[in-house]
């Protein structure tokens, strides 16, 4: 049949483009607003709660399992999840039992006790291949898992555990894999995630989306979107300009001022919260000459971190002197607030037999906002005579620079942690056992480690307060770090999103996502 | 015997075109920000000066600063510095060892020639940007990585036409009269067939210059280029887009004088390539 364009058809035509165009047509194209595109600023690489990299595949972990007990929206506060019942019964036991008929996504069955118990134990437990989970400090004080019955059963710890809640269980680490799916599984459970939570993977194409779709097996309240999809976009630039093309609907800025252009554009609102991230520069305290500790203190001395945090994100945030940030237990308000003094570091260089100065290496990650930290931390050892070389990785290989033996060869490195709310999960990576691991800076110390231990496992406030801040007055003599700054943490979203977020910034809930 | 035109001629017939004029007072140009960038560069381009970052253009600062307060017009000198040296180490590597190639190629024995043309086209059958790019990706970022890798990709553009030419040559009579009193194969290589085979081949390298100006510019903007504090035109141009918001001035410096060393290049070798060459002059 031949089209024909008579009169009639092309008043029907231009009324439909004029009403297209009343209502606006990207409006008509997201009507239904049933998925929402987040921004992560890198790819997913390990989807087992274990061995996860960090917060970006915490988030999709956590979208698509269930934990005993979850956080509420945006809140530290918690109720059961899969748990009809959790309670703690002493400071080392916790009991619970599971809702009945909670299924696992890809036909792995019903959740039971010994799922439980599967999912907190491996923590513990060295792998075959001799690798053994660097968040095993959240499940740290965990003696076993009662099986009591087949959806109840006991936690019990070997000593009290403040942090529990907050970092474990209720938390990325408390996720409940299918031990059936494990055990099936084998290795590839690090690429395969069975849960049981609000969105099942749907689809992942590694560098360019992964697709949550709603589970149709969930048994909690259903999400509002039928699907989250997560695109990795590593500059926060980029982000920007996607979130104004509408390419995605939210994300976190590196950068907060970009903050300040995206509030006035229409269709698009900002979201600000306090900075718990915490930016710092590590020395490798095992590589010469920065094993000598008048060099590492030379280096401190001379990078200007005002002048750093000014070039890098316009002085809109917070500086840090230590390693926690005020709002956490264990804030050492009296930390040295050092500004630069080149005199000072010349002499201590000198006395170091380093007169004449020498060449380093700073690592960062291949954005803007730690280049050109890094390009600051260059010019301003320059005039104490170290000549500095900047590396800028992409996500992929800057993350594992510091890993292993490889780790070893590492000078100095830009680094960028996510925190939670207890102070423990953020000392846990600065202990002897993490060197190779998260711990860059290869420092060790016996103290340290006890305090952290002790600060793990009593819920004496004030006694975890003072051991914090000890571990901080310890980290400060070793002169192998250099506090930057805790971020900021600003987000932008389209102006229908309504983001749900955890206090610490870095966490979000997709399953609460919902519209405005 | 050397049937070549002379310089002087080729450049006559250069300035001659409209074209070809703009072409080569913008090389002109560029080549001489690199020679005296030194000299005319009002300030050190890796100076910081954090308190002074983002200052619009003005008699201290012609094009402005950057995001860390370095003057922007010294740095866009330097970086023409960068551009050169890259461009004319990767060209001439690249147009000497092709060449070379080229003649081995069409001198060596069917299966060695075959060998020599299946390198070629695997090297060729990789956009050159994707090929520095996951080279610098294994051996990292630095300047000589960046003149290697890319003069690397670029030698099969010039060894296909090296080996075209000679094979359309070797068999002429004054080869044969040549090697029939004596003379030596190097001798023959450089003295006859080179010169003899040099114009498509400076065409060519003419008309890469700008491309592998752009491929510098563009390794450096992904971060994979030049190491900082250098100042590329392509880190000029991913610090400014990286603080646009913040300020346009260094993107626009930076993509203004790209655009202009590119356009000249460009106007420059097909201006060179129809005086070298008139059989290849487009129909307009």
């Amino acid at each position: 049949m031949a089209a024909t364009l008579s009169r009639r058809s092309t008043l029907k035509l231009g009324a439909a483009a004029a009403g297209a165009a009343a209502l606006g047509f990207p409006n008509i194209v997201r009507a239904a607003r049933d998925r929402v595109v987040v921004r992560q600023d890198r790819d997913i690489q390990i989807l087992d709660p274990a061995f996860r990299i960090g917060a970006a595949e915490g988030n999709v972990i956590s979208a698509c399992c269930q934990r005993l007990a979850s956080f509420k929206t945006g809140s530290l506060h918690y109720a059961p999840d899969a748990a009809e019942t959790i309670k703690q019964v002493s400071d080392t036991l916790i009991e619970f039992t599971l809702k009945p008929g909670q299924m696992f996504s890809d036909g792995y069955g019903e959740m039971t006790a010994e799922d439980i118990k599967f999912s907190f134990e491996r923590f513990g437990i060295v792998q075959k291949d001799g690798k053994k989970s660097s968040y095993a400090s959240d499940w740290g004080a965990l003696k076993e898992v009662e099986i009591t019955g087949k959806y109840s059963g006991k936690i019990h710890l070997k000593n009290a555990a403040p942090a529990i809640w907050r970092t474990a269980i209720c938390d990325t680490s408390g996720n409940i894999l299918s031990k059936k799916a494990g055990e099936a599984l084998g290795e590839k459970i690090t690429s395969q995630l069975v849960g049981s939570g609000p969105y099942r993977i749907a689809k992942w194409e590694p560098n360019r989306q992964l697709v949550l779709a709603a589970n149709p097996d969930y048994k909690g309240p259903k999400p509002v979107f039928r699907e989250v999809i997560v695109r990795p976009i590593q500059e926060s630039k980029t982000a920007e300009i996607a979130l104004r093309a509408r390419e995605i609907d939210f994300t976190r800025f590196e950068d907060p001022v970009a903050g300040d252009t995206i509030a006035k554009e229409a269709g698009l609102k900002v979201v600000k919260m306090p900075g718990m991230r915490y930016l710092w520069i590590g020395l490798n305290v095992e590589k010469a000459p920065l094993d000598n500790l008048k060099v590492r203190q030379a280096i401190r001395l001379g990078v200007d971190v005002d002048e750093a945090l000014t070039a890098a994100f316009g002085g809109k945030v917070e500086r840090a002197n230590a390693m926690l940030q005020s709002s956490l237990l264990g804030y050492w308000k009296d930390a040295p607030v050092r500004k630069r003094d080149v005199a000072g570091a010349k002499k201590l260089l000198a006395e170091a037999g380093l007169a004449g100065g020498f060449k380093t290496r700073l690592t960062v990650l291949n954005q803007a906002a730690y280049k050109t930290m890094a390009q600051v931390v260059q010019s301003n050892l320059a005039e104490i005579g170290v000549t500095v070389e900047i590396e800028a990785l992409d996500g992929g290989s800057y993350w594992s620079v510091g890993k292993g033996d490889v780790g070893k060869n590492l000078d100095m490195s830009l680094q960028l942690f996510s925190a939670k709310m207890d102070p423990s999960f953020t000392s846990q990576w600065f202990v002897s056992e993490q060197v190779g691991v998260w711990n860059w800076q290869r420092w060790t110390n016996p103290e340290y480690d006890k305090l952290h231990v002790l600060a793990a496992s009593t819920n004496d406030e004030a006694e975890r307060g003072k051991a914090m801040i000890r571990m901080q007055q310890l980290m400060d003599d070793s002169a192998a770090f250099i506090w930057l700054t805790y971020d900021s943490a600003v987000f932008g979203a389209a102006a229908w999103v309504k983001p749900a977020i955890l206090p610490n910034g870095t966490d979000w809930q997709f399953g609460l996502f919902g519209e405005a | 015997m050397n049937i070549r035109r002379p310089a002087s001629s080729v450049f006559a017939q250069v300035w001659a075109r409209g074209a070809g004029r703009v072409g080569l007072v913008l090389v002109l140009l560029i080549v001489a920000m690199a020679l005296f960038a030194p000299w005319i560069a009002p300030y050190a381009p890796n100076k910081i000066n954090v308190a002074n970052r983002f200052a619009d253009p003005s008699g201290a600062f012609f094009m402005g600063t950057d995001h860390l307060g370095r003057d922007l017009f010294s740095r866009v000198l330097f970086g023409a510095q960068i551009a050169i040296v890259v461009a004319f180490a990767v060209i001439s590597i690249s147009l000497i060892s092709g060449t070379l190639l080229g003649i081995a190629a069409a001198y060596a024995p069917a299966r060695v020639e075959r060998f020599f043309l299946i390198v070629f086209d695997v090297i060729a059958s990789f956009p050159s940007l994707v090929l520095a790019l996951a080279m610098v990706a294994i051996l990292g970022p630095s300047l000589a990585n960046v003149i290697a890798i890319v003069a690397i990709t670029f030698i099969p553009h010039f060894g296909r036409v090296a080996r075209a030419q000679v094979l359309a040559l070797r068999n002429a009579p004054f080869l044969e009269a040549s090697r029939a009193i004596g003379v030596s194969g190097p001798r023959l290589v450089f003295v006859h067939i080179i010169p003899n085979i040099s114009g498509p081949l400076i065409v060519l390298a003419s008309m890469d210059v700008p491309v592998v100006i752009t491929i510098e510019a563009g390794l450096s903007f992904l971060g994979v280029g030049v190491r900082p504090p250098l100042a590329s035109w392509g880190t000029l141009l991913y610090d400014g887009y990286s603080y646009l918001t913040q300020s346009f001035w260094p993107v626009l410096f930076a993509g203004l004088v790209l655009s202009l060393a590119t356009l000249g290049f460009t106007l420059f070798g097909e201006a060179l390539r129809d005086a070298i060459d008139p059989k290849l002059r487009r129909i307009p």
